[in-house]
């Protein structure tokens, strides 16, 4: 092991012989880093000069867009014009970018098992797995790892259920799942006011269409609740059952959106809902449907994606192939 | 000066690809490719940019400007604007997935560095 950095994330026993020991580098062959870097760099500063300088002429696509914003869907955001309006076909597409995005997250960071939560239940099994199987006999090694392991219950396994059962002032640090009562109090404070901010931004904003920040800002607040409260206060809507039907809900409805434009008026993605006064929860017709479809899309599909990484290395099923799959291993061992 | 957003533009896309290139540890490569996206940000909303103007916001105008001004090319340009909310989600979705093969290689492996994931050479 000698030569190897002492931050590398490796366990002692996986180096493996074609793993030699390397330099102590910080950067891989800088040489090249730098004279491809520097020529992209003198490259991109060239064009940068050559870009409008904030003089040219709007282009027609965002001239149409301000034009039409108003009487077409009585909005008076162009930009949401724009997200919902003219380019709605390209959001939409974007939207179902995330979700196979979101499905890919989901696929490569399944578990073993099937689970009902993302985070969690990996102490929930840990009692399951302590206990004995009674048609096997005790060794020394299993009794010595079982006393090992009730020595360390007393502090592991008794944190409380709720964060802030767990009594204040005691010697040693706090044995519940969650941060100090300080971080719980500042989030409990904040997680009510983050939302309605959040859904204010889709329903109202400057007028309607803020449904991607307001997703990001309700995928913010899971988890911050998560992080101080820890994962019992949000076990009751962040777990698969809750979210993914929620996520495919926010899909659905923006498909069918679409669909009945295409029915109703000349093309997918029209407005088909009479046009509420301008500043109004109301106001942009289907524009308003879209974005709050998207709040759906962006909060469960984020939350999604953040839990399922988050709950990736709670698989607590012990690896069986490990020791047959490294025979560089097990010379290891004997001749130790 | 809005060429000093193109540059800080073009200095952020550079940092993350010296670091996409010459960085060995996953999740500083993934680091990387996420400063290479913010630098798409900046320079869409600078492009977006109009000396003189105001947002593209049809209500509660400044002054003296009228509807037909702002829409007669006295505002910042929405589309561009527009592209740049596509390509943050866009940029969370893909560092999403890129994370999640990170964690996913790092504990196959055991091990976070691109020397030593090998199985695919050759």
């Amino acid at each position: 092991m000698t030569g190897r950095r002492p931050d590398r994330c490796r366990a002692p026993d996986a180096g493996h012989d074609r793993r030699g020991p390397r330099p102590d580098e910080r950067w891989h062959r800088p040489w090249l880093v730098a004279v491809l870097a520097g020529a992209t760099l003198a490259v991109l500063a060239v064009a940068a000069f050559g870009l409008p300088h904030g003089t040219g002429p709007l282009p027609q696509l965002a001239r149409h867009a301000m034009r039409i914003a108003l009487p077409r869907w009585g909005t008076t955001e162009a930009v949401s014009e724009v997200v919902y309006g003219s380019r709605g076909w390209d959001t939409f597409g974007e939207t179902f970018l995330l979700l196979a995005a979101v499905v890919a997250v989901s696929l490569l960071a399944r578990g073993r098992e099937a689970r009902s939560e993302y985070v969690g239940e990996a102490s929930a099994g840990r009692t399951e797995q302590g206990e004995a199987d009674p048609d096997e006999g005790v060794d020394s090694e299993e009794s010595e790892a079982r006393e090992a392991e009730h020595g360390e219950e007393e502090t592991a396994q008794s944190a409380a259920e709720d964060a802030d059962d767990d009594p204040l002032g005691e010697p040693g640090p706090e044995r519940a799942v969650g941060m100090t009562v300080l971080v719980r109090v500042g989030a409990r404070v904040a997680a009510p006011i983050l939302t309605v901010a959040a859904v204010y931004l889709a329903a109202w904003g400057y007028t309607p269409g803020g449904g991607f920040p307001a997703g990001a800002a309700l995928a913010g607040v899971a988890v911050l609740l998560y992080a101080a409260l820890g994962h019992r206060a949000v076990r009751t809507v962040v777990r698969p059952s809750v979210l993914e039907p929620l996520e495919l809900l926010g899909a659905a409805a923006i498909v069918a959106l679409g669909v009945v434009g295409m029915i109703r008026r000349s093309a997918f993605g029209e407005n088909w809902l009479p046009l509420a006064p301008q500043q109004t929860i109301r106001a942009g017709g289907t524009l308003q449907l879209f974005s709050a479809a998207e709040l759906i899309e962006v909060a469960t599909g984020l939350t999604i994606a953040i839990f399922a990484l988050l709950g990736m290395r709670h698989d607590w099923t012990p690896d069986e192939d490990d020791d047959s799959a490294s025979p560089a291993l097990e010379t290891h061992e004997g001749q130790s | 000066m809005i060429v000093g957003n193109y540059l800080a533009a073009a200095v952020l896309f550079c940092l993350g690809l010296a670091c996409v290139l010459g960085r060995r540890n996953l999740i500083k490569i993934v680091m990387g490719l996420s400063l290479m996206e913010s630098s798409t940000y900046l320079l869409l909303v600078s492009l977006a940019y109009r000396n003189k103007a105001t947002a593209p916001v049809l209500a509660d105008r400044p002054g003296h400007t009228s509807e037909r001004d702002l829409v007669h090319g006295n505002v910042a340009d929405p589309v561009l604007q527009n592209f740049c909310i596509t390509a943050v989600v866009i940029g969370v979705a893909v560092t999403a997935v890129f994370l999640t093969v990170v964690v996913r290689v790092a504990q196959h492996y055991r091990s976070t560095d691109a020397d030593d994931i090998r199985e695919l050479r050759g």
